[in-house]
């Protein structure tokens, strides 16, 4: 079936539909549009992610297929359509059309992230390593996200090379500090670990879950006097705190908890 | 006889030559990112030149000066060691103002003088004042709706100044592009701008022309947010979400749309960390899709806003409650809705249980059915009081069906919120385009 054969079918069985309010006006706007510029490959892709924003796939992917086949090498069509195959669990497909938008816009970050994504998905884990490299390279602030989606495809040393990077790059966020310490506890690092802890810790305006942590932490390594001086840091932590903040619930039962493990602790951690 | 139109052509171009170098000022001046003692002050010009910022504590004695390195058409300075609670006055230009002679007062409306502004800096932080904000969900239309829900904000408030504003998201309609944010929001509040600190969370179509990812595009171009804990609460190493805080309040943004909201993502690992370390008195968590809703988006459908709305009311939701959050601010839907005081409702609206999730029933209202009482300090899921005001730009073009069973009150009308706070008691009033009180509530901590 040609593309503008299924398309038509689409955009007939679509307006018997009930559509959501944004996408109504925004198809308003871009049938009207394209009744008057029926070839013009943006406002398909306009259509198709105005579709694929609200996962009508197959309204999505009948309007790239028609821009596609008006302008066959077009970088954001290609990208739109990559991005449609990740969402929809086809990697290979994705990877197709994403190898496409690459070489079509070399300087398309973006792309560069997706196109790690779907390597990652079908299992090429160093390709994909090499791709997210790039990209992180490329970006002035690129999210935590992905410095932490690198580190994951690595085993536990060079995951902390690479959280070692993020760390210096955008400062102790403690999303990746928090990966960095379960990493160096996995390689039996406590003091490393611990340092990360302390790290947080100092930055911190309330010290009592950290403190606490820094007690479970040593509990697991087997450090049960240093745990319990952690404990009871922990305690001291808390008392500080002003009344009505202490005095809730939660807390009251954080106290009795820190209590009775900064007395003796258990043989496992709670 | 050639001569008198050749000197007369040059005596023009010469008094025309300083008004034609003159660099004018496209946008703003803005204010960022707020802190008692900074504040960063932004503005754009149609040539590239330096960024120099004088200001001072009197009007007439801008004598100190805040610059930023190189030439820009894009001017971004930041202003350290100010004092809190200080109203400072200031101009921007090219070059510092020049001081005044001694003894002799400067008229600002002297020939060639910037203009000049003020600003007031937050309190010192975790102290009480009573504290004005604005809300505005998804308010960039650019079209008389926006301006009469501006204007009609602008008469409630008078010459009560608002300390800072929130733009919910969708900030800036089609496509969020800088064309699209100089109409929707630098010439739509162009007072409010250089007066009161404006704290953005990134919208559906603000993601048209922006990524989360890469941090880059029109809205992370044109916002100067904290990604260091800078203004408050815990680091999160992006401007996607952030918290900051005001005199006794803590401010949480999330980004719904546009970054990972897995429950083991870097965005839940900073907001569990923030919420743990925060002693403020309030919480107010503000985004841009609502975990709940029945206006122009339905929150029970998974594929409206590709399951957005199910991750905030799934995932997000229970970790704000269990971190003591008080209000939970989101736009999206282009209605105004409102809950009593809530907790634990992580479903499809046909499990809501009122007997179970409606902590405290009722109007909220003094007077009424009275305020909510919540008791003080941080206690996990003591309640809170979810609002989606996303008609600050329109209201639905057709009547939405308004029926979702944790709301108070829904109504499909254009408007926005205000929210006083004042120690421990906190309202929030929704104010339509028309200047009508539709709704309004009152929360007291004890």
């Amino acid at each position: 079936m040609r593309w503008w054969k299924l398309l038509t079918l689409l955009v007939l069985a679509s307006a018997a539909s009930q559509a959501h309010p944004e996408i109504e006006a925004g198809l308003t706007r871009l049938n009207a549009a394209l009744a008057a510029d029926p070839r013009n490959p943006d406002l398909l892709l306009e259509r198709g992610e105005l579709y694929a924003r609200h996962e009508d796939w197959l309204h999505a992917e009948a309007n790239y297929l028609a821009a596609a086949e008006i302008t066959p090498r077009h970088a954001g069509i290609a990208r739109a359509r990559g991005s449609l195959a990740l969402a929809q669990n086809r990697p290979a497909d994705a990877l197709n059309h994403l190898n496409e938008a690459k070489a079509l816009d070399p300087a398309d970050s973006f792309v560069r992230i997706l196109r790690a994504r779907a390597l990652r998905k079908l299992g090429r884990i160093d390709e994909a390593g090499n791709e997210y490299d790039r990209v992180l390279d490329r970006l002035r602030s690129p999210s935590p996200d992905l410095f932490l989606e690198r580190a994951a495809l690595l085993p536990p040393t060079e995951a902390l090379t690479v959280l070692e990077t993020a760390l210096r790059r955008l400062g102790p966020v403690p999303a990746l500090e928090l990966r960095a310490l379960a990493v160096e506890e996995t390689l039996g690092r406590v003091d490393a670990a611990l340092a990360r802890l302390d790290r947080l810790s100092a930055g911190a305006e309330r010290k009592e879950t950290w403190l606490r942590r820094r007690g479970d932490l040593l509990l697991r390594a087997g450090r049960e006097k240093e745990a319990r001086a952690a404990y009871a840091a922990a305690l001291a932590a808390l008392a500080a705190l002003p009344d009505w903040l202490r005095d809730s619930p939660e807390l009251l039962n954080l106290t009795k908890e820190l209590a009775t493990l900064s007395r003796s602790t258990p043989s496992s951690p709670p | 006889m050639i001569l008198r139109p050749l000197l007369l052509l040059a005596g023009i171009t010469l008094i025309l030559a300083p008004i034609s170098a003159a660099p004018s000022i496209l946008r703003g001046p803005y204010l960022q990112s707020a802190t008692p003692d900074s504040i960063v002050i932004r503005w754009r010009t149609d040539t590239t030149e330096g960024s120099v910022v004088s200001y001072g504590t009197e009007r007439g004695q801008l004598t100190k000066v805040a610059k930023a390195d190189g030439v820009s058409a894009e001017h971004i300075v930041q202003l350290s060691g100010l004092q809190p609670s200080t109203t400072y006055y200031y101009s921007v230009g090219a070059a510092p103002l020049a001081p005044p002679a001694p003894g002799k007062a400067v008229a600002e409306d002297a020939p060639g003088r910037p203009s000049t502004y003020s600003f007031t800096t937050p309190p010192p932080v975790g102290t009480v004042k009573p504290t004005r904000i604005w809300v505005l969900g998804d308010p960039g239309t650019k079209g008389d709706i926006q301006r009469a829900v501006r204007d009609a904000y602008y008469a409630f408030t008078g010459k009560r100044a608002t300390d800072l504003w929130l733009l919910l998201g969708d900030n800036a309609y089609p496509e969020g592009t800088d064309a699209d944010y100089q109409k929707a929001i630098f010439e739509m509040y162009p007072v409010t701008l250089r007066t009161s600190p404006v704290w953005p969370a990134l919208g559906n179509h603000d993601g048209r022309s922006a990524n989360s990812a890469t941090q880059s595009g029109v809205y992370y171009d044109i916002f100067t947010l904290p990604t260091r804990g800078q203004a408050g609460g815990v680091m999160s190493g992006t401007e996607a979400y952030y918290s900051f805080d005001y005199a006794n309040i803590h401010f949480i943004c999330l980004d719904s749309h546009d970054s990972g909201r897995n429950p083991d993502g870097a965005m839940m690992q900073w907001l569990k960390a923030d919420l743990a370390a925060t002693t403020r008195d309030w919480i107010i968590a503000f985004f841009h899709h609502p975990p709940y809703t029945k206006g122009t988006h339905d929150s029970d459908k998974d594929s409206d806003s590709t399951g957005r709305m199910n991750d905030m009311r799934g995932i997000f939701l229970p970790v704000l409650e269990q971190g003591g959050v008080d209000l939970v601010l989101t736009g999206h839907s282009h209605v105004y809705e409102r809950s009593p005081l809530i907790n634990g409702h992580y479903g499809k609206s046909p499990t809501f249980d009122a007997a179970k999730h409606v902590l405290q029933k009722g109007s909220g209202r003094e007077g009424g059915d009275g305020a909510y009482r919540k008791k003080r300090g941080r206690i996990p899921n003591a309640g809170e009081v979810s609002v989606v005001t996303g008609s600050a730009g329109h209201a639905g073009s057709k009547p939405p069906p308004l029926n979702h069973p944790v709301f108070y009150i829904a109504m499909n009308e254009a408007g926005s919120s205000v929210i006083d706070v004042d120690g421990l008691r906190l309202d929030l009033t929704f104010i339509t385009d028309k200047g009508e009180k539709k709704d309004w509530f009152t929360m007291i901590k004890e």
